[in-house]
């Protein structure tokens, strides 16, 4: 029988999927990824809970337990990339670098080495005839989150959770009698723990310099603490008084200026074409003209577009204009259930 | 979980049912304020009165040599403060194994940490060592809350009044305090303070059978004890807050039960440590049996078991009803292995490979067969 490692992260979904592959006759091993983490005063991490039901759930399943240290290349990958990116005025996604980086690279490096055929994690993803093909269960579809992991990987990859839905996930957790079934589903970036993505930044950066922020009209219409804190096309509780909400623009890193809108109609909130670079593909790029669908947050509805080429970078012409498009966030191609690819928005 | 086998009393007792019982009145009848001058409240008052009469004559202590309060950590941090802040300058000793509420509350202070020796037992010739002319206050435990070892208090005494002769003689007219955290002591061992030869010590009501946040602090009337908590003055001026009646009756109840019942209660868990020693020595013959044998209390059992991963075996055990405790797990954190443990001698390796198994009144014989079984299969 092959031997599969399971990263267990001490939530109920790995839980499920170490349960699942050892009553389909796999050998399992539970494996607990150490990454970095860093305790913020009085806002530690909770990853030693973690890694105690990671261990709890190994014990009741009756699997070898281990723990694997990725702090270094986490903390290179994925932490620094993250500031940096923060720092160029983007809003990147570190949980799509640590899968890149993380993951389905070290990782599973790993576990090959020690002895593993193939590795599983719980993501709500399937792989068929090596692609990656979006979960059955829509709402939780991780896709997004997996577009850069490169088909080498996926034929060392499992993913037992990718037919299933989430409440059926929770039941089967009771029926294994996991100690994990009733856990609260984390929430945000594991490293910055509760403090919240600002807090992070600043501890991280030291305090930032303030700004101005300006409005449609290029009237100065208050301060800003950091033009780092702010994601373009997102709706900001910016303290300038006036009732009306106020959407973010764009920035400007080296006049240090936030720029904002009231009105949601306003064309810089909205996009027909999206640029992409840094792209990725999973069996080959797509030939020019290609229709696909997008999407560009995790969980966000498709979008018919139109692809071509320019220069390396991907230009997507969409059938709908979409909101809220965001520099350094990914957007993820579709071909119906299969994962094309993906790119970073410019 | 009605069926599993409870090994982990130095954490944590059941309270019995005469402590509940005792308790149940204050919370929604007798639960007036004690300050307060109407009747009902004096009543409240007198009970406490009453309360601490009780205490103080099982420890041989007057009245007012008690103070209570929230929990044996708060009694430590009182006794070490409550000192050492009035001595500007001065010196305090500890051991290695103390609770790290002493040893905490030391590192505020110039402090020395003294040794001890393998078997768990403070190293008496570096405890005389480390006391300067400046010392004010040596901290040592009467029984290790991890191994179980029982300290040789009556030594210490006898040492420090030597060195009270000689500062008399040398016109230092700085005192020498004795405090010792009796916490894991009261169910097995004398308490009565002509006995024990300290000047002040420290008790918590979680570890008697009696409720959690309950404790007190013993110190003779002539130690000056400076108050921490300050406001409305009650304890004494020592220890402000309303009075927690509840915790203070039930305090008081359980430490008369185990005063009454500790001779008995050592020989009958003393019987069933023997059981548990002998049968690990004939089912798990690589285990290691951490701390003194001859100056134990009986409840206690800490083993190591080498090439286990003392988490996971916790762990093992738990799902199959036995609960018991990891002194020190830090195979994947960056917990520092248990301080006592590193102070006698043990590898990094072997203390992530220790368990402790702490026993009480309802533990039975067939417990303890259940138990070694287990880990003999595990182990």
């Amino acid at each position: 029988m092959q031997t599969v490692y399971v990263g267990l992260s001490g939530g109920v979904d790995s839980s499920v999927t170490a349960a699942l592959l050892k009553e389909q006759g796999y050998d399992v091993v539970g494996v607990y990824m150490k990454n970095w983490s860093q305790d913020l005063p009085g806002m530690p991490c909770p990853w030693k809970e973690d890694y105690q039901d990671a261990k709890r759930v190994a014990v009741q399943l009756g699997i070898p337990f281990k723990m694997f240290d990725f702090q270094k290349e986490y903390r290179q990958k994925v932490v620094d990339y993250m500031i940096a990116e923060y720092q160029a005025g983007r809003t990147p996604n570190p949980d799509i670098m640590c899968n890149q980086e993380v993951k389905f690279k070290v990782f599973l490096e790993a576990c090959l080495e020690d002895g593993a055929d193939l590795i599983a994690t719980g993501h709500y993803a399937r792989v068929k005839n090596g692609s990656l093909l979006r979960a059955t269960d829509d709402n939780k579809d991780q896709t997004y989150f997996l577009y850069r992991v490169t088909e080498e990987a996926l034929k060392h990859t499992l993913f037992p959770l990718g037919e299933y839905a989430k409440p059926e996930v929770r039941k089967l957790a009771e029926k294994f009698g996991l100690v994990t079934a009733t856990k609260k589903e984390s929430m945000g970036i594991c490293f910055v723990g509760k403090v919240g993505i600002k807090d992070f930044l600043t501890h991280e950066l030291g305090k930032q310099e303030t700004g101005n922020i300006v409005d449609a009209k290029g009237q100065r219409i208050g301060r800003h603490d950091g033009a780092i804190y702010y994601t373009i096309g997102q709706r900001h509780g910016l303290d300038v008084g006036g009732g009306l909400p106020y959407y973010v623009t764009g920035k400007d890193m080296s006049k240090n200026e936030v720029y904002v809108t009231t009105d949601l109609n306003d064309k810089k909130l909205w996009a027909a074409q999206l640029q992409l670079t840094d792209v990725h593909w999973i069996n080959g790029a797509p030939e020019g003209g290609a229709k696909v669908q997008v999407r560009t947050r995790h969980r966000a509805p498709l979008v018919h577009a139109t692809l071509k080429f320019d220069k390396g970078n991907v230009v997507l012409t969409l059938d709908d204009e979409i909101r809220a498009t965001t520099p350094g966030q990914s957007t993820v191609l579709y071909d119906e259930q299969k994962v094309i690819g993906g790119g970073i928005l410019v | 979980m009605a069926d599993s086998i409870y090994l982990d009393h130095a954490a944590a007792t059941p309270l019995d049912d005469d402590v509940i019982a005792a308790m149940q009145p204050y919370f929604a009848t007798k639960f007036y304020n004690p300050s307060a001058v109407y009747l009902v409240a004096k009543a409240v008052a007198a009970d406490i009165a009453a309360a601490r009469q009780k205490v103080a004559g099982v420890l041989g202590v007057r009245p007012a040599e008690i103070t209570f309060t929230a929990g044996g950590t708060e009694a430590n941090n009182l006794a070490i403060h409550g000192v050492m802040s009035q001595f500007p300058g001065a010196h305090m000793v500890v051991s290695a194994v103390e609770h790290d509420s002493v040893l905490e509350s030391a590192k505020e202070y110039d402090h020395s940490v003294v040794k001890v020796n393998p078997d768990g037992r403070i190293n008496l010739e570096a405890f005389e060592a480390a006391i300067t002319d400046k010392t004010v206050l040596v901290s040592v435990m009467y029984v290790n809350n991890e191994i179980g070892t029982v300290m040789p208090l009556a030594k210490i005494a006898k040492i420090i009044a030597q060195i009270r002769t000689a500062r008399q003689a040398a016109d230092n007219i700085l005192p020498l305090y004795f405090h010792t955290d009796a916490a894991q002591a009261p169910l097995y061992f004398d308490l009565h303070v002509t006995r024990l030869g300290v000047d002040l010590f420290t008790l918590n009501g979680g570890k008697i059978y009696g409720p959690k946040q309950s404790g007190l602090l013993y110190a003779n009337a002539s130690v000056e004890l400076a108050a921490r908590i300050i406001g409305g003055g009650q304890e004494f001026g020592r220890r402000s807050g309303t009075e927690n009646v509840p915790a203070i009756i039930g305090l008081s109840h359980a430490l008369s039960t185990a005063a009454e019942q500790y001779r008995s209660a050592a020989t009958q868990l003393g019987s069933l440590q023997k059981l548990f020693f002998d049968e690990v020595a004939q089912h798990i013959p690589q285990a290691v049996c951490n701390g003194s044998q001859k100056y134990r209390t009986p409840n206690n059992v800490h083993l190591t078991l080498p090439g286990t991963d003392n988490e996971r075996l916790m762990m093992e055990l738990d799902e199959r009803g036995i609960i018991c405790a990891v002194g020190s797990a830090c195979s994947a954190s960056s917990d520092q292995p248990s301080h006592v443990l590193k102070a006698i001698g043990l590898s990094d390796e072997h203390a992530q490979a220790s368990l402790r198994f702490t026993m009480g009144k309802n533990t039975t014989k067939a417990d303890i067969r259940r138990t070694v079984e287990v880990l003999a299969e595990l182990a």
